[in-house]
């Protein structure tokens, strides 16, 4: 087996998502699976979970190469909380499963990568501060937080990291540009393997603000 | 009807009736239809059906897909045929996907079906199942030439074979061949070679002389640091072993002698004296290179460096050696099954941290550097390898297997057989092969996921 570069989704599929949201991410997750796919490091070396989270965190795509992978099935609940915190907790447990440690006898799979998304904010916020200590325990190269959406909240994701970004409308283009400037970052990610710690961000695109 | 069951009615009456009741019932009849045929929707499309993404121009063959026959008949699967993939059946509902698929992209297949109870011209059912096809992460390689115009320009790929001819008493004497090629993670972004090698042979005294430098791949201009590592220290010890006699004199009491120990100092100390300096010359030519390079670094030039002198004696072959960095050093026997590694490589807690011969604390002291050296006195070998890591760490993944004999038994079967399965032959390392050094290079290409760094492998066999 070949080293790995693991990347985790996290993607809020509280029901605000419901309808035009969640399908603009389903396109836009598709559109960066096919980006991925043309990039012939991404190809040898990224594998990418889902874990959706809304009253309940599921992982709808466990770690996959990306050249195996088939979009699975992503439902939206019509209403209720939105647990952000539980998601933290499974990310960190799917981590510790999934993500190889390097042995004498093996090398261990690179660092992961984490993208977060939300349109809203933890209804479990006592669950999300104490996961976050275990999140930068579990050494990602890189946490990237995504607000869409009017709604979304943008103190609690700078409390997980600091690259947190901002996009206004929730439609298929501002998804669509986001996840191609994911793919940047992932790209980006498995050239520069090993020669940094934290991997550069790509300038992000207009349409996404930073949040400082 | 209506009479025999003792009921009167008038003919609108009657007609009424029948009407009523042949609604009713052809509704009921409609409806109980469509339940039956969503059941066996949802319990067709609720089925497992996994049907694996290909990659083009690579064979492809389904896992055996099996539908539900308790629920539907005369299934069929529309859509591989486009793709260069055909359906082989094996009875109603199972059946499976093979062939060589010729196009990359997303794709749907749609599966059809007739429900137990389909009448003929009603509609077939459908499910459509995703299936991508993957382009091949080789046909994705670009090979863009680096640009002759920039600073310490270097070219993509050198060989170079020194092959040396049966001794005055008739006895073969050892080859040597080196090739190192630009990795395709550099050749994609038209970036130069970092790796460096240098082969010398004295036809005067017969000692040989093996040196191979990695770059550093986050330094800017580690592809001279490795060059001039790599010229310094075969130059030096060129210079130093024009003379030899001493030097073997020490050998030979090393040899011989009775007090092993005092005579293994003294021997240690001229190993120190020609290897040791060797590099350490090599250290000061990068740093006094940094100071004519407008705002360099030594560290701009960070390369790691494997260095090896031997000579074959009457009572076998002398190697001594230096070695800081990655990578893999080792004198390998064939026929006792033995791998001497020279050295331990510097393997950082992350893959890409390694320790460069630029750095000062490597010849801070003299204990540290002596660490460094190894030398002995070893029967007759199949062939004393050195190599960087874009060799060793697709063939030996670990630190820990380069203690593994068998892995070096692997690397050497490669090297003899290529790999057929991508049509790479075998290097033919018989004594005087004259096209020794074309077959190395090529060798050099082989795939592996995931490991595209720059290669490059010295043989003295």
């Amino acid at each position: 087996m070949s080293r790995r570069l693991p990347v985790y989704l996290l993607i809020d599929t509280s029901g605000s998502m419901r309808g035009e949201p969640i399908e603009s991410v389903k396109v836009g997750i598709e559109a960066m699976l096919s980006t991925l796919r043309t990039d012939p490091y991404a190809l040898d070396t990224v594998s990418i979970s889902i874990i959706t989270f809304d009253r309940e965190v599921k992982q709808v795509l466990p770690l996959t190469p990306i050249d195996q992978i088939q979009m699975p099935e992503i439902n939206v609940p019509e209403s209720g909380p939105t647990f952000t915190g539980a998601a933290l907790e499974m990310l960190c447990e799917k981590v510790d499963q999934e993500v190889r440690k390097g042995t004498p006898d093996q090398k261990g799979d690179w660092m992961p990568i984490l993208f977060l998304m939300t349109d809203g904010k933890p209804s479990d916020l006592q669950v999300y501060k104490e996961a976050i200590p275990k999140v930068k325990s579990h050494h990602f190269t890189n946490i990237v937080a995504l607000a869409a959406g009017p709604k979304a909240k943008t103190d609690e994701l700078l409390m997980l990291t600091d690259k947190v970004f901002q996009i206004d409308s929730m439609d298929s283009t501002a998804f669509m540009k986001f996840f191609k400037w994911v793919s940047g970052i992932i790209e980006e990610g498995g050239k520069s393997i090993g020669a940094t710690d934290d991997v550069a961000l790509p300038p992000p695109p207009d349409e996404i603000n930073v949040v400082i | 009807m209506l009479s025999e069951n003792g009921i009167s009615a008038s003919t609108p009456e009657t007609k009424d009736f029948i009407r009523w009741m042949t609604t009713e019932a052809w509704n009921n009849y409609q409806k109980d239809r469509m339940d039956k045929k969503i059941i066996v929707k949802n319990r067709i499309d609720s089925h497992p059906i996994v049907i694996p993404n290909a990659t083009k121009g690579k064979h492809y063959s389904s896992p055996v897909i099996t539908l539900p026959t308790e629920d539907a008949f005369d299934f069929s699967i529309e859509g591989p045929d486009e793709l260069g993939l055909i359906v082989l059946h094996d009875s109603d509902g199972v059946f499976k996907i093979a062939g060589t698929p010729q196009v990359t992209g997303d794709f749907h297949f749609t599966l059809r079906y007739k429900y137990h109870g389909w009448l003929e011209g009603e509609p077939l059912l459908e499910r459509k199942i995703p299936f991508a096809v993957n382009p091949n992460p080789r046909d994705l390689w670009k090979d863009i030439p680096t640009p002759t115009d920039i600073q310490f320009f270097k070219e993509d790929c050198e060989a170079e074979q020194i092959i040396i001819k049966a001794g005055p008493d008739g006895s073969p004497r050892k080859d040597m061949v080196a090739a190192s090629k630009r990795g395709r993670s550099h050749a994609q972004e038209g970036k130069a070679r970092d790796d460096h090698f240098r082969l010398f042979h004295s036809d005067d005294n017969d000692w040989y002389i093996i040196a191979v430098a990695d770059g550093a791949g986050s330094a800017r201009f580690s592809r001279k640091g490795s060059e001039v590592a790599c010229n310094t220290v075969v130059d030096f010890c060129k210079t130093k072993l024009a003379d030899a006699s001493a030097f073997e004199e020490k050998i030979n009491n090393y040899r011989n002698a009775n007090d092993e120990e005092t005579a293994r100092k003294i021997l240690g100390d001229a190993v120190y004296s020609i290897v040791g300096n060797a590099a350490f010359m090599a250290h000061k030519a990068i740093n006094a290179l940094s100071d004519n390079v407008e705002g360099t670094k030594p560290k701009d030039f960070a390369t790691t460096l494997l260095l090896a002198i031997c000579k074959k004696l009457d009572f076998g072959w002398f190697v001594a050696s230096f070695w800081v960095g990655d990578g893999a050093m080792c004198i390998y026997n064939r026929e006792k099954h033995t791998a001497r590694l020279l050295g331990v490589p510097d393997e950082g807690e992350f893959s890409g941290q390694t320790r460069f011969l630029t750095m000062p604390e490597i010849f801070r002291d003299a204990r540290s550097l002596y660490q460094r050296l190894r030398f002995g006195i070893v029967p007759d070998f199949t062939a004393l390898m050195l190599m960087t890591d874009g060799v060793s760490d697709p063939m030996f993944g670990t630190e820990a297997n380069l203690n593994n004999i068998d892995r070096w038994d692997d690397l050497w079967d490669k090297l003899s057989n290529g790999f057929p399965e991508d049509d790479i032959p075998g290097v033919d390392l018989s004594d005087d092969n004259e096209n020794v050094k074309e077959g190395l290079l090529k060798w050099l290409d082989f795939w592996k996921p995931g490991e595209h760094d720059d290669r490059t492998i010295a043989i003295l066999y």
